[in-house]
């Protein structure tokens, strides 16, 4: 059998001593796809943050990369941030940010050798970003960010990539290229767990989907779990995109 | 004696040297680290340790005079530095928990200065350092505790600058948040202790956050801001204490090293803000 990426048996995280997300069963093969969907606030963004071993699991059992602990030191996880909390005059190049995908390989001394800086400018190019490498990353347009943290992420060449609504802020050019670049990585083996509000995009590049609100509602293929009912469950009495459609989901009467 | 004559005693006079050396040792320390807390944004934890070393400093001099100060400092500084970065580190603000701290310590050296006659004739040595009376032992302390706290900084270099550009992307990288607060923190107080000797607890602010704060205006890339305010912390020491050496003994009027350096810095700071305003002004008259 392979070796799955990622694996949850009734996995919680917390924040402090709040549960933030409970009871999550869940994998990821490589060459797979997963999205995770869920209203805003539903412990999507907490999920991620879980798997990267930035919140402590309080119970049931979480395997990342083979491992059930100490799984993020080696530099095998990419991982693409919410670009909402950085400093537009940090004096750092966009190349020297795509670089910081290299350091946990790198370790504490190790100069970047030929590999490294292989793999910054294959980031770079397959982001489309080669001509603005050595721009200062502040400078850059809002998207052009995105697609730097996202080259970040590639950089590491990753066996697990998470990624924290990549679709967000693009435009449609560049949306089609992270497309592209989802497939290409799949075919190479990755396995990727991306956020999205978007379930044409799930549809488009995705193979199976968690549904969580505060808890899991659904994991499964995705024809088995989007479902009206299974979606109701998770977004409540609120519009939910499907098909292009605004879809008014009615809640419960009893 | 004369201008010339003072000049060329400079690089001879052994008490001199010994400053000479301290400052240098100094400037390279606190160039490099005042990047990080520039980057960071700690301006307001390094004010917060600075003040906290000082019962430190006080308490050292009571009990075992001139000796006792860096053991004293070394042991403020330890305390406070794993107070502050605890507490800033938990739900409290940052900022909140250094006002406190800060507060609490310096009230506290002040109790200590002012419950000892020995101490309180020499508060001004305390608040001021000691630049041009720093003894061989100070020499190679200062310089011990600075190539410590650079080791300290460069050591955990790459997890600094991740930390200081994107602490979530960091912490997802694997790299722990905490330890490398620590880490910086217990550098910054480790620059702090062995500059309250020679430019004084109430000046060491200057030499720590003017060289990056400069380098930070005109350097658009890492290489340069740290090159730029280690340039500028050497040359602005050895320019604040050639000209306090020069007026001292040339006009008769003894100006403290330590404040001249502060003073210099500070001149830096402000010559280079008024020149980036120009530069600013005429491109901006020159786009339209």
């Amino acid at each position: 059998m392979i070796q799955r990426l990622l694996d949850t048996a009734g996995v919680s995280f917390a924040y402090d001593r709040d549960t933030a997300l409970a009871d999550i069963t869940m994998h990821v093969d490589p060459g797979q796809a997963v999205a995770l969907i869920g209203p805003n606030g539903s412990g999507k963004s907490t999920f991620l943050k879980g798997v990267l071993g930035v919140l402590p699991v309080i119970s049931g059992s979480l395997k990342v990369l083979g491992h059930d602990r100490d799984f993020n030191v080696g530099g095998h996880i990419g991982y693409l941030p919410q670009d909402d909390h950085i400093d537009a005059d940090f004096p750092v190049t966009l190349r020297q940010v795509v670089m910081m995908g290299r350091y946990r390989r790198l370790g504490w001394f190790r100069f970047p050798r030929a590999v490294d800086r292989q793999a910054v400018a294959d980031a770079l190019t397959v982001t489309g970003l080669s001509s603005r490498a050595n721009v200062r990353f502040g400078t850059l347009s809002g998207g052009q960010q995105q697609r730097g943290l996202l080259a970040r992420a590639l950089a590491t060449k990753p066996d697990l990539l998470l990624l924290d609504e990549p679709f967000n802020g693009l435009d449609q050019p560049n949306r089609e290229a992270l497309i592209a670049t989802v497939r290409e990585l799949k075919s190479q083996g990755v396995g990727i767990l991306l956020t999205t509000h978007d379930l044409d995009l799930a549809r488009e590049v995705c193979d199976s989907v968690l549904l969580v609100n505060k808890r899991q509602i659904a994991f499964g293929p995705l024809d088995q779990v989007l479902t009206l009912a299974n979606l109701q469950a998770a977004f409540g009495d609120v519009q939910v995109e499907v098909d292009e459609h605004k879809v008014v989901i009615p809640g419960h009467e009893h | 004696m004369s201008l010339s004559e003072a000049l060329s005693s400079i690089f001879v006079m052994p008490f001199m040297i010994r400053a000479m050396l301290v400052l240098l040792a100094l400037a390279i320390a606190a160039g490099v680290i005042g990047v990080f807390i520039n980057l960071r944004g700690l301006e307001f934890m390094a004010d917060g340790l600075t003040h906290a070393v000082f019962p430190g400093i006080a308490a050292g001099f009571a009990l075992s005079g001139q000796e006792g100060l860096v053991v004293g400092a070394l042991a403020a500084a330890a305390f406070a530095t794993v107070t502050l970065t605890l507490l800033s580190h938990r739900r409290v603000t940052s900022d909140t928990a250094v006002a406190i701290v800060l507060t609490a310590m310096f009230s506290l050296g002040v109790i200590i200065v002012s419950r000892s006659r020995h101490v309180t004739g020499s508060l001004e040595q305390l608040l001021f350092g000691h630049l041009f009376t720093v003894s061989v032992t100070e020499v190679l302390l200062t310089a011990g505790i600075c190539v410590g706290a650079l080791l300290l900084v460069m050591t955990s270099l790459r997890g600094q600058l991740f930390s200081a550009f994107d602490s979530a992307g960091a912490q997802a990288a694997g790299y722990r948040e905490l330890t490398n607060l620590l880490l910086l923190n217990i550098a910054i107080a480790g620059v702090v202790v062995s500059a309250s000797i020679a430019v004084g607890n109430l000046l060491v602010l200057a030499i720590l956050i003017v060289p990056g704060a400069v380098a930070r205006m005109w350097a658009r890339g890492l290489a340069g801001v740290f090159t730029g305010a280690l340039l500028f912390a050497v040359v602005f020491a050895f320019a604040g204490l050639i000209g306090a050496f020069v007026v001292s003994v040339s006009t008769d009027v003894a100006i403290p090293g330590g404040a001249a350096i502060a003073v210099i810095f500070v001149a830096g700071y402000v010559l280079s803000l008024a020149f980036r305003l120009v530069i600013q002004q005429r491109r901006r008259a020159a786009g339209s």
